[in-house]
């Protein structure tokens, strides 16, 4: 008893090793318990995506391979924008009701890894709602696209973003309700106000400007870029403002979930 | 003293039916307060949201698609009311418990329910309205407005509630009828020919909204706000009508039973 209790103690909490064990446990520890809400969320966001690009190719008359390969890429890019902006903060929520939450911050684990495991978690439901919908489109609307390297380094860095401003939000608020009410705001602003499935040039110039700043349009090109022709024109641009603002996500995530009640 | 006056008091009759519908419509009001002023933010934010967001999506359009898509916004202001607000309504008052409190009051057990459909037709006809004014002016389009329209928004409104509320008072699970709703709402926004030609969808799409309610309500509303987009308002109108009876008949049969 005693012996074994010393025993853990006594062990090495520091250095990768312990780092990447943590977050290999907790991966399996947050897919375990939400085995059974995981698999709902990730056929919801599929229908969601492919829903969406059939339903709006419905709009057009005649649709052009342009804008049909526009709005099919934009579709899979906003089912992997919605699973880190949209459904991590649900699940962190949904987590605070079920009482988990404080749970698996308690456990002995690095915060960092914690966080890491929740990106990964997204990647679960985001990347196979992205690739379904990229198929769906192209099976209804016949799309020309090529990918190319650049598709990883896009989908991780969008997906991350993503997951990182979702989850900053989910944690620093208590409220469930509230955290919920926010994830149906962004929801709307994405699908709506967001453009990723129609060019940037059918918005009012306020609104356009305010996208320049904004990470979400950034996304949809980069990972775009990834989908079509590879780094287009400018495309370094987005690359480093999605950047920066995974890195304010991270930083604000890591204070909220840094802090000792 | 009181009480014998009570029980001698006359308790059917159209004025005791009025009586009823009168305080059930206070009741009504009174116990959603917060719910109402959700559902009024909500269908504004949504009906001025839809109107932008369809500008956004299709850039220029050419003026006639303008005029159906113009003409079609009341109808999508509609169905949301009907079909999503109307049985969060009745499932909340499950939760709540005032359901049951509802129905054992001594009134008319249909008046509850007709005050429950006027609440939400007063509601959704202004904020359909104001939807309707703001895409018109979103796409520079210019409507024939006939006297028709508030028949026709109203019957709309009418069907939409009265199947709304059925579903939602005949299906026992509160997530079921959730789940159901949120499936209307993605169903009607994505794939319903209410803002865009019916004849844009594959055959079995078509078929299937002849005979769902969405594709009519907005043929026949459509009818009152242009000249010649609208076709067979006639059939629209019978099912329509069709799909009321259907709603209250529900509704009767699960009301009426003593439980």
């Amino acid at each position: 008893m005693t012996g074994a209790r010393v025993a853990v103690l006594g062990a090495v909490r520091s250095g990768p090793s312990y780092w990447f064990e943590s977050l290999g446990a907790m991966l399996r520890w947050y897919l375990t318990s939400m085995r059974l809400l995981l698999p709902v969320f990730v056929v919801v966001q599929m229908l969601i995506a492919s829903g969406f690009s059939v339903g709006i190719s419905f709009f057009f008359e005649e649709i052009t391979s342009e804008a049909a390969l526009f709005l099919g890429t934009g579709a899979s890019i906003i089912a992997l924008i919605l699973a880190g902006v949209v459904v991590a903060p649900q699940l962190i929520a949904s987590e605070k009701d079920a009482g988990t939450y404080d749970f698996s911050w308690s456990l002995p684990v690095p915060r960092s890894a914690n966080v890491t495991a929740w990106v990964m978690l997204n990647a679960v439901i985001g990347i196979p709602s992205m690739v379904v919908a990229l198929v769906i489109a192209d099976w209804r609307l016949d799309l020309d696209f090529s990918p190319s390297w650049t598709i990883a380094p896009a989908v991780v860095l969008a997906l991350t973003c993503g997951t990182l401003i979702g989850s900053a939000v989910a944690h620093a608020i208590d409220r469930t309700s509230i955290t919920q009410l926010i994830s149906q705001v962004f929801a709307f602003g994405i699908l709506g106000f967001t453009p990723i499935t129609y060019p940037i040039e059918n918005l009012p110039t306020w609104l356009e400007s305010v996208h320049r700043v904004l990470p979400f349009y950034h996304m949809g090109v980069i990972v775009r870029g990834g989908l079509t022709d590879g780094p287009g024109e400018g495309i370094w641009a987005s690359y480093g403002i999605v950047f920066g603002w995974t890195l304010a996500a991270a930083v604000a995530t890591a204070l909220v979930v840094g802090r000792r009640r | 003293m009181t009480g014998t006056t009570m029980e001698t008091s006359l308790r059917r009759g159209w004025g005791y039916w009025w009586a009823s519908y009168v305080s059930m419509i206070r009741w009504v009001l009174i116990q959603q307060k917060v719910l109402f002023a959700g559902i009024i933010f909500t269908q504004i934010l949504l009906g001025i949201g839809a109107a932008i967001m369809y500008k956004f999506y299709l850039g220029s359009l050419d003026p006639l698609a303008a005029t159906f898509l113009v003409s079609g916004i009341p109808a999508l202001s509609l169905i949301p009311v009907g079909f999503v607000m109307v049985p969060i309504l009745v499932i909340q008052e499950k939760a709540r418990g005032t359901y049951d409190f509802t129905w054992s009051l001594p009134v008319p057990r249909l008046a509850p329910v007709a005050a429950t459909f006027t609440v939400f037709t007063f509601i959704a006809m202004p904020i359909a309205a104001l939807s309707t004014f703001l895409a018109a002016w979103q796409f520079d389009v210019t409507l024939e407005i006939s006297w028709a329209v508030v028949p026709f928004a109203f019957l709309a409104s009418l069907m939409a509630s009265s199947v709304g509320y059925g579903m939602a008072v005949a299906i026992p699970e509160p997530r079921m009828t959730n789940l159901i709703t949120n499936v209307v709402i993605f169903l009607v926004l994505l794939f319903s020919p209410i803002v865009i030609p019916i004849e844009r969808f594959p055959d079995w799409a078509e078929t299937a909204h002849r005979v769902l309610p969405f594709f009519h309500m907005s043929n026949l509303i459509r009818s009152s706000l242009t000249e010649g987009l609208a076709a067979n308002v006639a059939a629209s109108l019978i099912i329509l009508i069709a799909w009321t009876v259907v709603g209250w008949a529900v509704v009767a049969r699960v009301v009426g039973k003593r439980g």
